[in-house]
């Protein structure tokens, strides 16, 4: 017996009206459910924001030439440090791995302000709480001439960009 | 009842596929990719490739802080290849932002280099627009809720279209150069430079207020109306006055095409911040502009630009040379006629000689509003010898206008006021308070004998623009006049009006106590019309024409005689909304504390 049956109704149920019917059923039931999956799709990418209201994270730093070979330039605005060495360059992040604190530049590397934290050129901990190595950003030139970091990505202590 | 299901979850099915791609498949994702793509082709080495290939669409975006408050430019988000020169001949959203020596940009070694890196500037500080905007509609500022359209290229859909292919051209950008360049005669700006230049040339600035450049009050003050307004306004405002505001005073000054698009961008370039400034920079400037001495007498403060000139040159021709030089240089003719140019505003000079003198004008320069309360004139703030070499130029126009018979003398010295058909409506009737006499109002002139009418042409109107007229016209010719006026305009004699029963002195003696008595019942029955203030801008003054006199205007006031105000209170005065109020109970007692109290504050200035 079909569902929701016509009680009322004296007419003999035939094999067209329950053909509809179930057509019927089935469109309806389309309709609702690809709503409720895209609803559910919605959902889940709505979750992570597309754009953040901070700076963003791929940025340009200008030249290279604005980094003669040997300079290790921190750009504390960005939270990175620049490091070039002859022609291969790359961006190190001086973020500290312990809280957080902005390092500064010191003699062997990087040297935390806060707990003392120590890391090599290569941003390897020498020393103190920091329980990871600094990060490395990628690093491009971008088709307009200027170098460009790339916070979202990042690549393997070492790895250089060749200019 | 299932079809109806079945159709409604469809229908659901469809709107939420449809708000899921509005969301979800952008056109910024198209132009990325085909960017993606593109750059892909042209890459030279592996690692560009690469580099692009773990690049996937999304929302780019520069942080703009150095600009005023912090700006969020997403602009690069469609134009991603704005700043890649192998993309100089694409179309737009792709086309890469062209170098050019005007920008500052330089060329070294074959390779161009950008003045105004996108990094630091974004793009929205040169160009407007919404750097939030992620649709071309609301990014460029279509809409018209948002504050700045894209400077230049952006029509909105809501402006005049008369005025919309005037709008556009890069031009307008100049407005943004010069909130950073703010130097005269910047050579990036020309157009800014014109502008300025006409600021003072057309005397804008004897009634506007700019900070840092002109001082005028008359006007509103323009030092942030770039901000206000959007450049439809401006240029509407700029060509038609009135379009915005009924009872604007400003004249018309019929500008070609070209200078109202210079003021236009001038304008717009007057933010009041200057965006190389922080509030505190500003808040120290303008301390350092209040300091006494770095005020000119005769010239503006802060940038001083093309201030009029102050140096008398001692070997100058002559001094009416000067004079005329300067009365047409400092377009006083922008207001006043003066031969064969017409301002169409403010009066005739063209024969000034003979209807005012040298201590008048010198003191009618200084201060406009001396001799007439209610001018609008600006004070210009020249220096003494300007006025003076003015005035002595203005007093060698002694020519009086040839007239032969009474209607060539109505053309020629009353229409300009009171109209061509004599209804009071002259092309400068607006500008002047009080305004000319309606002389088809037959209910007024009819109830002056002629001796009245004479005797106001003749001596003139204390505190009103209407000269004494009696310098340049003999008594015959006066005596024409009014026969003529009588016959083409109120076309009714003179009628002959029962005496009134009015005292030639007020017999009340002038006394504190009168003149509180006075002033009670000014208050009852007066301020309607003349307002709590007497200034004749009661709350009934707006529906009524002539509109109440000013009882402020102490000129006005003290050239009437006891006799006449007896007469004007208690009888009414016809053709006007003064009713008699003999009939509504006051006694002449009454009229004479009500006289005390207005000749109160009118006591001439010592
Ligand atoms: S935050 Fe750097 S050492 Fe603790």
């Amino acid at each position: 017996m079909p569902m929701g049956k016509n009680i009322i109704s004296t007419k003999p149920t035939t094999t067209e009206d329950t053909n509809r019917r179930k057509f019927l059923l089935w469109l309806s039931s389309l309709g609702l459910f690809g709503s409720a999956v895209i609803s559910v799709v919605s959902n889940l990418v709505f979750i992570k924001p597309r754009a953040t209201y901070g700076q963003p994270n791929r940025f340009s730093v200008g030249k290279p030439d604005d980094y003669p070979p040997g300079t290790r330039i921190a750009l504390d605005n960005h939270r990175i440090c620049i490091v070039r060495e002859e022609n291969k360059i790359a961006a190190v992040s001086t973020t500290c791995t312990h809280l957080g604190c902005i390092v500064g530049l010191s003699e062997t590397g990087f040297a935390c302000p806060c707990h003392g934290s120590r890391f090599d050129q290569d941003g390897n901990v020498t020393g103190g709480p920091a329980p990871k190595p600094l990060a490395w950003y990628k690093i491009n030139l971008a088709p307009n001439g200027e170098l460009e970091v790339d916070k979202d990505a990042e690549i393997n202590a070492g790895t250089y960009l060749n200019l | 009842m299932r079809l109806a299901l079945a159709i409604a979850s469809l229908l659901i099915l469809v709107i939420h596929g449809l708000v899921f791609y509005d969301q979800f498949f952008h056109k910024w994702e198209k132009f990325q990719t085909a960017y993606f793509d593109q750059a892909k082709v042209m890459a030279k080495s592996e690692s560009e490739r690469a580099a692009l290939d773990g690049r996937s669409p999304r929302i780019e975006q520069i942080l703009v802080t150095q600009f005023g408050e912090m700006r969020v430019d997403r602009c690069t988000t469609c134009h991603i290849s704005a700043d890649d020169p192998r993309f100089e001949k694409y179309a737009h959203p792709l086309k890469a932002h062209p170098f050019s020596a005007a920008l500052g940009d330089k060329e070294i070694n074959g390779k161009w280099e950008r003045r105004h890196k996108f990094s630091d500037f974004g793009c929205t500080v040169c160009h407007d627009g919404q750097g939030r905007g992620l649709k071309e509609y609301y990014g460029h500022g279509k809409d018209h809720y948002w504050p700045d359209p894209m400077l230049g290229y952006v029509a909105q859909d809501t402006w005049r279209a008369e005025y919309k292919p005037k709008l556009v051209g890069k031009g307008y950008m100049e407005a943004n150069c010069a909130q950073c360049h703010t130097e005269e005669n910047f050579a990036s700006t020309p157009t800014i430079t014109k502008g300025r230049q006409l600021f003072f040339e057309k005397n804008c600035y004897g009634c506007h207020r700019i900070e840092g450049i002109s001082n005028g009050t008359l006007a509103p003050d323009l030092s942030e109306v770039g901000k206000k307004f959007k450049v439809d306004y401006l240029w509407e405002s700029v060509v038609d006055p009135r379009a915005n505001l009924a009872t604007s005073v400003m004249p018309k000054f019929n500008l070609t095409d070209d200078e109202v698009r210079a003021l236009v961008i001038f304008l717009k370039s007057r933010r009041g911040i200057n965006f190389n400034e922080t509030s505190l920079e500003r808040y120290r400037a303008r301390i350092e502009e209040k300091k006494p001495e770095a005020v000119p007498v005769a010239t503006t403060t802060g940038t001083g630009t093309v201030v009029p000139s102050t140096v008398p040159t001692p070997e100058a021709a002559s001094a009416l040379a000067r004079g005329e030089k300067l009365i047409a240089e400092k377009s006083c003719v922008a207001c006043h006629k003066l031969g064969d140019k017409d301002g169409g505003i403010a009066p005739d000079l063209s024969f000034e000689g003979l209807l005012k003198d040298g201590p008048w004008m010198m003191k009618h320069f200084k201060d406009p509003r001396a001799e007439m309360p209610d001018s609008i004139m600006p004070s210009f703030n020249f220096s003494e010898p300007d006025y003076q070499a003015m005035t002595d130029y203005l007093l060698s126009l002694k020519t009086p206008p040839p007239t032969t018979t009474a209607a060539d003398t109505y053309k020629n010295l009353c229409a300009r006021c009171h109209g061509e058909q004599g209804d009071g409506k002259g092309i400068s009737w607006l500008y002047l308070d009080p305004a000319p006499r309606d002389l088809t109002k037959a209910a007024f002139m009819s109830s002056k004998p002629d001796e009245r009418l004479i005797k106001s042409i003749q001596e003139g109107v204390a505190g009103a623009s209407m000269p004494a007229w009696g310098k340049v016209l003999n008594e015959t010719q006066v005596r024409d006049l009014v026969a003529y006026i009588r016959q083409t305009f109120t076309k009714e004699p003179a009628r002959v009006m029962a005496a009134h029963q009015v005292p030639d002195q007020n017999p009340i003696t002038m006394t504190p106590d009168s003149v509180k008595r006075g002033e009670q019942i000014y208050l009852m029955r007066c301020t309607g019309c003349h307002g709590r203030k007497a200034d004749g801008k009661g709350p009934n003054s707006l529906d009524i024409i002539p509109r109440p006199r000013n009882l402020r205007n102490q000129f006005f006031v003290q050239s009437m005689t006891d006799r006449r105000l007896f007469d004007s209170i208690l009888y009414g005065v016809q053709g006007t909304a003064m009713p008699p109020w003999i009939d509504y109970g006051m006694t002449k007692n009454d009229v004479g504390d009500v006289v005390n109290y207005l000749r109160s504050f009118n006591q001439p200035k010592k």
